[in-house]
This record gives structure tokens, sequence and C-alpha cells, in this order.
């Protein structure tokens, strides 16, 4: 086919996409950059109070921070994992494959309601230390950022794994036979041949990862309490109960920007990756 | 030992008594095999003989249940398989896609801690000594197959191997490449005086590159020897089928004639043939006779060792012509020399070269 | 499935087409809040409905908040014909002109509403009576608001912002208590910020009960509603009447402003005070406060008739309003870290 064809054929899902993503994003950005919803008057306000004010701008740097920090957690949890995976026989492959699908399988929202179960002050991490006696009393955990952090790599857990265990998969078992028989140990050939290899996986995990964690806004607010500001929680707030919507869409575009920033990073990173 | 100066100071390998076992089933059953220093030993037979998981046992890949892997008289089957003293060539040729061909050269020196002038000295004499110095840079999607191949052997060879092993190191190469790189290695193999395996299932590359091979089949080694032994005496029906090409005839044991016996073929003819196995006075046989120890007869040829058959086609094939022929229900093929323009298709006659030694099996020897 | 149901459901499905020819069958679309005001009103109030009036209602589950946003986004054209509001949500439903005018003379049960409980607004069709829930296992009964700040209940103690109607007005009672008044909540802020290091938990007001239940806090400010609902699945909780008294609001019904279905919409908010459906919605599982004078409310509301309701605290959502905005944002900032 040649490219006027591809270009025909493309038009009717490219215009569709123009629409139903390009438009709305208009409309926010307009709607930031006015004085009501109506967009009776153009005004910088909006803008003014998201950028110049230091809560804000804390609840942007939280934000972000949450997102680096659960990928951090997964990627520590998630590379072992592969690792198994990979020098695993069929069956314990499907197993650990299965573990990593089941979380996808019931909602956010019993998952983050699950984790106050386990993380209250009577809960199931708190009894366990008291009635060993590693702790005297319950530690926080619940509307701490730790364990929102421990939390969200829970839920977040199948988003790191799979792209991970993709990528290991690839790798030709016989570069690992290769990398035994030139002498190396089992760490260089983890640091040198596997990780290397794992790398576009790891960093598509890691994108997604803190995409959602970045705005992953019920068990932010269920588990992360009040205590701790982030932003999808604050966009939620001026437009469903402040009604400022100008305010709202600001934030909602910072929180998109910030997000895509470091995810265009990540990016760039996984392209060297593949290149270097 | 990577400059010119060519060694000869090989080492030997021996299998003795190896059994591997995959489950239930005996994938090698109680193999024993040497192989002197700075030879190449072919492992040859069809997929699933048992002939790479030999190799991967003395790679230290896999555990033999039973038997013992030894490198100049010592056991190495305790060693893991970075301290065996062995160099592989894998059938993917395993290069590390995220590394130069230098890098990937290097790579073996690297875990070995050698000093890094050392290491950038000896990945500038391999990548030479496979003619490859002026690629050192290139990632191996960068290089052709063949070229691949060297960096492989390159980054084998470059930690000084005691054994060198090949498995199926052509599979992935086009045919008219093929020829080229295994006179190459062999080259490169004969300089270096390593010792060597190779896994193939392909008998050309056996023949041309090895000094001896070692047919298997269901992980049991049929016969050892040097390849023209093989091909004009295999020891069963099974070898004289997987090296070269052989047309089966058969037929009864109607006497003993001297050193052989007095066959009479199916076909309608009785011939003598020379026999090292001994058979009873009317056993069923079957002849392994290669397409070059037939020859055609005329049709009105009366010599009682000829039998009828019917000429089909003959395909001139560079010096030689091969005559593709039906005997009864037997297809036969023969391959003379040719002079002159091709016989006519039709009725002719097939008799036994004169002087020719054609291999004699019991019929129940499956093959 | 026995052969017998699968006939009758056969029979059900051939007879409901000709259900709708013979008597033309009213549809409309009401929003409801999740969870258990939509089960209760899908079990008791549509059935009754449909029986009575042949209106067919089909309910949008949506938030007050979540109400007004999508009115207001569909600019003209309802998304449902009737809301469901609490105080504050109402007041803004009226701001921004989104209810048609209320006649309560077209709601023939409205005799069994207290005086003012139908307006040109619209109808109130359930009152919340709220307070101090707290665990009577750990904690004594508190006395009232002001107890919170002290050091015992304070660390057990659950913070929930402006975000909601039953969170306003608790905190508006506090600031009250402490010194301030419906419109001053500098003292509140002043005594959070003291007894913020200590305080249990500052939560989403949708995580309190799943926090109180697991034993995260053992004192929270909530309606009676959660109060009898939490009981009933043994989470030892008792509510606790503030000696300056429960506050109480009521929770209202509103014709969406050019609605297609304005009849029935009348029919619908009339079914919802009639005594047989506010009777049933007070029971288990449903535990609501009635709004109709004949119907006895729940043990664990203070009141035996909703004649009581003008001994409660009430508040004056058009003054509270327009301050809300910045309390949330004040609320935000002083509980960060």
């Amino acid at each position: 086919m040649n490219n006027a064809g591809v270009w025909r054929l493309a038009l009717p899902l490219g215009l569709a996409q123009l629409l139903f993503f390009a438009a709305p994003l208009l409309i926010l950005l307009s709607t930031s950059l006015a004085t009501d919803e109506n967009l009776t008057q153009g005004s910088l306000r909006a803008w003014r109070e998201v950028l110049g004010d230091a809560f804000h701008i804390q609840s942007v740097l939280n934000t972000l921070r949450l997102g680096a920090l659960t990928v951090l957690a997964t990627m520590l949890l998630a590379v072992p994992l592969a690792l198994v995976h990979m020098a695993a026989g069929p069956r314990v492959k499907r197993l650990i494959l299965i573990v990593a699908v089941l979380p996808l399988l019931t909602s956010v929202v019993v998952r983050t309601f699950s984790w106050i179960v386990i993380l209250g002050r009577e809960g199931v991490i708190n009894s366990t230390l008291v009635a060993s006696g590693l702790a005297t009393a319950p530690t926080a955990l619940l509307q701490t950022e730790p364990g929102l952090i421990l939390a969200l790599t829970q839920i977040e857990m199948p988003l790191m794994l799979l792209p991970l265990i993709a990528a290991t998969a690839r790798i030709d078992p016989s570069l690992l036979d290769a990398s035994t028989s030139l002498g190396a140990s089992l760490g260089r050939t983890l640091g040198r041949v596997v990780l290397p290899l794992a790398l576009p996986g790891l960093i598509a995990g890691a994108t997604l990862v803190f995409a959602s964690a970045a705005t992953a806004f019920i068990s932010q607010s269920v588990i992360g309490g009040g205590r701790l500001n982030y932003l999808p929680a604050l966009v939620w707030q001026q437009a469903m109960v402040v009604f400022d919507w100008p305010l709202a869409a600001a934030m909602a575009l910072t929180l998109m920007g910030s997000v895509l920033m470091v995810v265009g990073a990540l990016n760039l990173l996984g392209r060297n990756a593949r290149h270097a | 030992m990577l400059d010119a100066t060519p060694t000869n100071l090989g080492h030997c390998l021996d299998m003795d008594g190896v059994r591997v076992r995959y489950g239930q089933t005996l994938a090698v059953r109680d193999v024993t095999l040497s192989v002197a220093p700075g030879e190449i030993l072919a492992l040859l037979g069809p997929s699933g003989c048992g002939k790479t998981t030999l190799l991967r046992t003395v790679a230290g890949f896999i555990q033999a249940e039973a038997g013992q892997v030894l490198v100049d008289g010592r056991a190495i089957d305790h060693l893991p398989p970075g301290k065996r003293g062995v160099g592989i060539v894998f059938q993917s040729y395993a290069l590390f896609p995220h590394m130069s061909a230098a890098q990937n050269v290097a790579y073996g020196l690297e875990a070995r801690g050698m000093p890094k002038a050392e290491i950038i000295r000896r990945v500038e004499a391999s990548l030479a000594a496979v003619r490859m110095e002026s690629f050192g840079a290139r990632r191996p999607a960068a290089l052709s197959g063949g070229q691949q191949q060297r960096v492989a052997l390159a980054r084998a060879l470059a930690i000084e191997p005691a054994i060198l092993l090949l498995d199926e190191p052509f599979a992935a190469l086009d045919r008219s490449l093929r020829l080229d790189l295994q006179l190459e290695i062999k080259r490169i193999q004969r300089r270096f005086g390593v010792t060597c395996v190779l896994v193939t299932h392909d008998q050309d590359e056996a023949m041309s590159m090895a000094d001896r091979m070692a047919v298997m089949r269901a992980g049991v080694v049929e016969q050892v020897g040097p390849p023209t032994e093989l091909y004009d005496t295999p020891a069963t029906a099974f070898v004289a089928g997987f090296v070269g090409t052989t047309n089966r005839l058969h037929g009864r044991i109607e006497a003993r004639d001297g050193a052989g016996y007095a066959v009479r073929l199916d076909a309608g003819a009785t011939v003598t043939v020379e026999s090292p196995r001994g058979f009873d006075l009317g056993a069923r046989v079957m002849l392994c006779a290669r397409p070059e120890q037939l020859t055609l007869r005329p049709p009105e040829d009366t010599d009682p060792g000829a039998w009828p058959a019917r000429l089909r086609l003959s395909l001139p094939l560079g010096p030689a012509l091969i005559h593709d022929l039906e005997a009864g229900s037997a297809e036969v093929k023969i391959q003379q020399p040719r002079h002159g323009a091709p016989p006519p298709p039709g009725d002719v006659r097939i008799a036994i070269l004169p002087g020719a030694k054609p291999s004699l099996f019991s019929e129940g020897d499956s093959a | 499935m026995s052969l017998i149901n699968r006939r009758g459901l056969l029979a059900a499905g051939l007879a409901l087409p000709a259900l709708g020819a013979r008597a033309q069958t009213t549809q409309m679309t009401a929003a409801v809040y999740p969870g258990g005001w939509d089960e209760a009103l899908r079990a008791v109030l549509a059935p009754r409905l449909l029986q009575q009036h042949n209106v067919a209602v089909s309910f949008d589950p949506l938030f007050a908040v979540d109400q007004i946003a999508k009115a207001r986004a569909a600019r003209g054209t309802p998304p449902f014909d009737v809301f469901v509001l609490d105080p504050g949500p109402r007041v803004s439903g009226m701001d921004l002109g989104l209810f048609e005018t209320f006649d309560p003379a077209r709601l023939p049960s409205r005799a069994v509403l207290p005086t003012g409980y139908a307006d040109t607004v619209g109808a109130a069709v359930a009152a919340q009576v709220v307070g101090i829930a707290y665990n009577p296992q750990k904690l004594p009964k508190p006395a009232g608001w002001r107890d919170l700040f002290q050091p015992q209940y304070a660390s057990k103690l659950g913070l929930t912002g402006f975000g909601t109607t039953f969170g306003t007005i608790s905190l508006i009672e506090m600031a009250k208590a402490l010194g301030g008044s419906e419109t001053n909540m500098d003292p509140l802020f002043a005594e959070l910020r003291r007894i913020k290091p200590s305080v249990a938990a500052v939560a989403a007001p949708a995580a309190m009960p799943g926090l109180f239940q697991q034993g995260q806090i053992d004192v929270m400010y909530t309606n009676t509603y959660t109060v009898t609902l939490l009981r009933s699945r043994g989470v030892p909780i008792a509510f606790a009447v503030p000696e300056s008294g429960a506050a109480a609001f009521v929770t209202s019904m509103h014709i969406a402003k050019n609605s297609r279905n304005i009849a029935a919409a009348y029919q619908y908010i009339d079914a919802m005070i009639s005594t047989p459906v506010q009777s049933a919605l007070a029971l288990d599982p449903y535990f609501f406060v009635p709004v109709n004078k004949d119907v006895t409310p729940g043990a664990d509301v203070p009141m035996r008739s909703i004649s009581e309701i003008t001994n409660f605290v009430t508040h004056d959502w058009s003054r509270i309003n327009p301050l809300r905005a910045g309390w949330i944002s004040r609320f935000n900032r002083e509980m960060a870290g």
C-alpha cells in the first residue's frame, strides 16, 4: 500500500483522536485560563494560585515523589521475581504469571480497602509485630507515606512485573550459558547480561507504575489520608466540592505536565537503552 | 598462544561411561569416547539422539547421572562451566546483543579479572585471528551471520580453552557460506591446536570438519572412527544410511564363499560380498551399496551377478552422472563418472562394480 | 433452574411487551446516592412507583457534588429528572438555577411532612442526625464536642474536612463549642493545629467507617445511619448526643430544570414521602431517618418523631456555602505533613 493509502486509512482514527482527546484538553486549558467555567473572562488567577503557592508546589513534589518511590519499591520486588520466573520450570512460570495478574482481577477500590485491614492500628502487620514481641506498641502505617507506598507497591505490581517478564522471557537462554561458560559469576551474569537486556521492560514498567501511582486517586486519599496532599485529590476537591473549575483545570494540567515530563524522560532513557 | 606461533600442546578429553537421564528417559546411555589432543571429533546423529545433551554435559550445564568427563586425565565433573577450561560456540552464537564485538570477546577475560591492557591486547589478537579486527566496535546486529560466528569463535578462543565445543555452528548459515567457514574454523583450530568437539546433524559438515566422527542414535554411539572408515565400512545399517547415501538391496544368504557370502538378491541376481560379520545359511540379509559401488550394464548382459532394472532418469551433476532406477519395487541410485551423453531411459541391468565392497547386514538390523 | 422457573421467566418475558402496550409506562430518571440509598430506593420506592403510578424509574447513582457537576456540565438538558441533595449542594443548586420551581400542592401526601419541609425549591425526604460516634469498649461516652480535643479522645480521633455536609456541620459545631461561630473557624483551626500530631487519622469521608471498623480510630463525627449500619455488622459503636445538642439536616429532592417528566417527578417524590415507603426505609437494612410525622425513627436516632427536629441544631447554608471553599483549602493546608 502506498503512503497516501495509509494516510487515508488512518485519517478517521486521527480525526477521532483529535476530537475525543485534543478537544477536551483544549477545553481544560481554556478553562484554566478563565475566571469561571463559562469562560466569560480570561485570567491567570488559577495558574498563579497553583504555581505561586508553596502548598501547591509541595503537593506537586509529593505526587512526583510518591510515583518515584513506588517505582523503586516495585522494581525491588519485581526484578527478583522476574529472575525466578526466568530460571523456573513451566509450572512455576505459570504460577508466577497468575500471581502477577491476579491483583488485576480485583478492583483497585477493593485492594485499597483491603490495605486498611492490613495496615491499620489493629491490622495484620501491627498485631503480628506486637504479638511476636518485635514492637511494644502499634506502629503508624496507615496514613503515612511508607504505608501508602507499601499498598501502592502491591496495587501497581502487575504493571511493573508484566513488561519486565515480557522482556526477560525474550532473553535467549543460551546467553546465560555463554556468560557462565566464559567464567562469569551469577552476579556478573545478572548485572552485565540480564539486567541490561531487561532494561527496556524495566523502563516500560517504571513508566506505567509512575503514571499510575502518581494519579492513584483512590489509594492516595483512602490510605494516604488528609495529612498527605497529592494533586489528584486536590483536583477532585476543587472540581467537585469547591466548584472552582479554573483552579481544578490548572491543577489537572500541572499534574499531567509533570507526570508527562517524567514519563518523557523515562522514554528517552528507554530509547538510549535500546541503542546503547 | 594467540600469537602466530602454532602450538601442538593440545589437551585430551575423555568421556567415560557418561549417562544422562531426563526424567524417565535416558538421553545418553553410558557413552565412552576419547578425543585426542588437537583432534576434532564430530558427534553426528539425528535430532534427539543425545549428541547435544552429551556436549552440554561436557560443558557442565548438565550433570551426568553416572560416568565421568576427564580433561588430561583429571575429572572435571565437579567444576562449574566457567572453571572447566571449555570454550563454546553456540548454535545461535549467543553473542551479547548489547555489547560490541570487542566487548563480547573481552567478556570472559574481564570475568577472569585480567588487567585491562592485557585484555585489550588479547581482544585484538583474537579478533585478528578470525579476521574481524576491523569490526570490533560493531554490535552483533550490525554483523552478518558469518561475521557473528567468527566473533563467537574469537570469544570462545580468547579464554584459551583446553577444549572447544561447537554446537551446530553452521546450522544458521547459508549453505554457500558454510564450506568457507568450515575450512576457516578448521584452519584456526589447527593453528591453536585446541581439542574440539563438534555437534552436528549434517553429515557433509562432519565429513569435511572432523578427524573422527561418532554416530549417535538413541543415546548410544553406534560407531566412531575417521569419516572415510564410517563411509566405507559402516558398522550398522543405521550408520550406512546416515553417513552418505546407500541403496538397500534385500536378499538371502545362499552360500559361504571364501571370505564372503553368495547372496541371492530378491531382484534376481546372485552376488558375492565380503563381510566381517557371520551369517547363517538361508538368513535374510540387507546389502547396503553406495551409488558409486554399482554400475549399469546393457539389457542383454548375461552376467548372473546382474539384475534387471528400468532407467528412469540420468542427471549430470558436475563431473558425475546420477542414474535413477527402478528394480522391482526398489529404487536404486547409481553414480558414475560422466563420459559423453547420458544413456536413454529404458531397460538396463545393474551390477556391483568390480572391486567395490558393499556392506552386508542382517535384515533384522533395523535402520 | 427448574423447568417451571424457566417457563415462568419465559412467560414473564412475553408478557412484558404486552403490559407496555396496554398502559403506556412513563420513563423517568432520578439521581440517587450510591450505596445504601441506591439499594433502598431500588428495592422500596421503584416497585411502588411502578405499581401505583405506572412510572418506571431508572437510577443514576451520583454523590451530591457529582449531581451538581453533571447537571452543570449538561448546560440546560438535565441528565436526570430528580436531584437528591444535602443542604450545601442544595444551596449551590439554587444559586446555579438548576431546579424547577417546586409546588408542594402537587404532593398529595404533603400533610405527613412537618411545616416548611416542602417549599418552592423542593421537598425533604429524609433527615440526618449528626453527632459523635465512639467505641464504648475503648472510651467513655464523650460529653460534647470539646471533649474530642482532650488527649484521650484526640489520640483516637478520625478527622475529616469540610468536603461533606456532616463533616462541615460537625466542624462548625466544634468551632462554636470552642468560642467561634457559624462563620468563624479560627478557634477550631487553632485547636486542630494543637492536636494534629496526635490524632489517629485525617481521612477521606468515605474511608471513615472502614477506619473505625478496623480500630484505627475509636471516635469520629458522623450520622446515626453510619452508627446503626456499623453496629448491625457487629462493630462496637455508639452514638453520643453532644451537650450542645445533635445537629440535624434534611436531605431533599428537587426537580431538574427543563425536566420532561415533571408529573412523574412529583409522583416519585410523593411516593418517597408516603408512609409505607418511609416506614420500610426506616427499617433494617436501610436505617433511614424518616421525615414522615407518622413514622417512628429507629432506636439510634435521638428523637421519637421528626416533629422533634426543631430541638436540634440546624445551620444556615446560604451563609456557610460562600465560606466553605476557603475552609476546605485551609483544612488541607493545616493538616498537611
